[in-house]
């Protein structure tokens, strides 16, 4: 794996004081923040501001960070020392490989097993029987089609996860996890995949992983909620004088009559075509009135006549 | 070593997260869930006890982008509150906008 300076990622220097670091922290949170920035890269970017923050901002980290990479740099491959960090104890960032490979050899910080007072803080638990944690969860995001809402798919995520070899050390594996998406979803909701986290320890349960489903943007359809926004191509002809029109739709091919009359932005709605959820959403489609080019002679002739005969002024309303 | 499995997840939507399970999945105390449930700010439950309570898909996401910006900014909870429900407006004004066909949102 590559080092990674997480000093220059916050743009401090090594000797900065903690609250150096979090006002550093705090400024470049704000300027990406991925609802706010105009960044392109911005989700990326908050993500490894927060990954060097979760290192620098924790004084135990930070100081075991700074033992372990001395004389390293950026992108160098690193390799952590085999029994470095065994004093520490930590609680992994999420989905990253250096953070992960880097804290993996340590005694991650769990919960008290069987919950109750001190669940949560990383307490032991196992009352008279030593050292007993539930392991982390872990959340990841997983990115699907359109179609994938609409027919249920199965998907192939990959997580960095802890696992215990052979002489009891633990290492990280590239867990491959197939998963089935269920035919209804929505982006936002969450998939729990139970005791499939990081291991308990001493018996400890495993944690859980939480996916949260992504939507992939697509070119032809649009969504808010469970509903399903498609713009539909129309010749003026069709939008005047009414058309019966095949569409093709995320659930198919559809017969659609277009009526008399209609202009672009005019909305069909196609009650329960829309994401097959429990409660089902609508699909809305969108005329847009397409004009002929008039690129030949007998187009050009057309227009003229239409221009003639019509006697049509489209900014009447306007006063013009 | 690449590990290998087949799994099928289970919806928030379809069994819920108890008290518990909200706090560990959030790696907060209960006592953190109960707090801002009885604020008003997390849930959209009437109040009842709190072992009835329940959390789905959106419960999760608000309580973890609650407690970031609570730890990130030392913000109380109500501030939190305020920028994550901005930040939810923000993001249902780009989804509208981009659904009505425009492409810079």
């Amino acid at each position: 794996m590559e080092y990674k300076d997480y000093y220059k990622v916050l743009g401090v220097e090594r000797t900065a004081s903690a609250d150096e670091i979090k006002k550093a922290y705090r400024k470049l949170v704000r300027q990406y923040h991925p609802d706010v920035s105009k960044h392109k890269d911005a989700d990326a970017k908050t993500k490894e501001i927060n990954e060097a923050y979760d290192v620098l901002g924790d004084a135990e980290k930070r100081a075991a960070y700074d033992e372990i990479g001395r004389g390293y740099r950026p992108g160098q491959e690193f390799r952590p020392p085999p029994d470095w960090g065994s004093q520490f104890d930590f609680n992994g960032a999420e989905g990253n490989d250096f953070f992960a490979d880097l804290f993996a050899h340590v005694g991650r910080r769990g919960r008290a097993a069987g919950a109750g007072p001190g669940a949560g803080m990383g307490g032991m638990g196992g009352m008279g029987g030593g050292f007993r944690m539930a392991g982390e969860d872990i959340h990841a995001a997983i990115a699907i089609d359109l179609r994938d809402a609409y027919q249920g798919a199965t998907r192939t995520v990959t997580l960095r996860v802890p696992e215990q070899d052979a002489s009891g050390r633990t290492v990280t594996r590239d867990k491959t996890l197939s998963v089935t998406i269920p035919k209804g979803i929505t982006p936002g909701q969450q998939l729990r995949m139970k005791g499939q986290g990081h291991p308990g320890i001493g018996g400890g349960p495993a944690g859980d992983i939480y996916l949260e489903v992504q939507l992939n943007p697509d070119a032809r359809y649009r969504l808010e909620g469970t509903n399903v926004y498609e713009n539909v191509p129309v010749a003026p002809w069709e939008a005047a004088l009414g058309a019966s029109i095949s569409v093709p739709t995320p659930s198919g091919p559809v017969e659609v009559t277009v009526p008399p009359g209609s202009q672009s932005g005019r909305k069909l709605r196609l009650k329960g075509r829309g994401i097959p959820a429990a409660q089902p959403g609508d699909l809305y489609l969108i005329l847009d009135v397409v004009l002929p080019p008039a690129s030949s002679d007998r187009a050009r002739e057309l227009y003229e006549a239409m221009a003639r005969d019509l006697a049509f002024n489209p900014r009447e309303r306007i006063g013009a | 070593m690449v590990i290998q499995q087949s799994l099928s997840g289970v919806l928030l939507e379809d069994v819920a997260l108890t008290l518990e399970e909200l706090a560990r999945a959030c790696d907060v105390e209960p006592d953190w869930v109960v707090r801002h449930v009885h604020a008003g700010v997390l849930g959209s439950q009437p109040a009842v006890q709190v072992t009835a309570l329940r959390f789905r898909s959106i419960d999760l996401m608000r309580a973890r982008r609650l407690l970031r910006i609570e730890r990130d900014f030392d913000a109380n909870e109500d501030l939190a509150a305020l920028v994550v429900d901005m930040a939810d407006e923000i993001r249902r004004l780009r989804t509208r906008m981009h659904v009505l066909g425009n492409k810079t949102a």
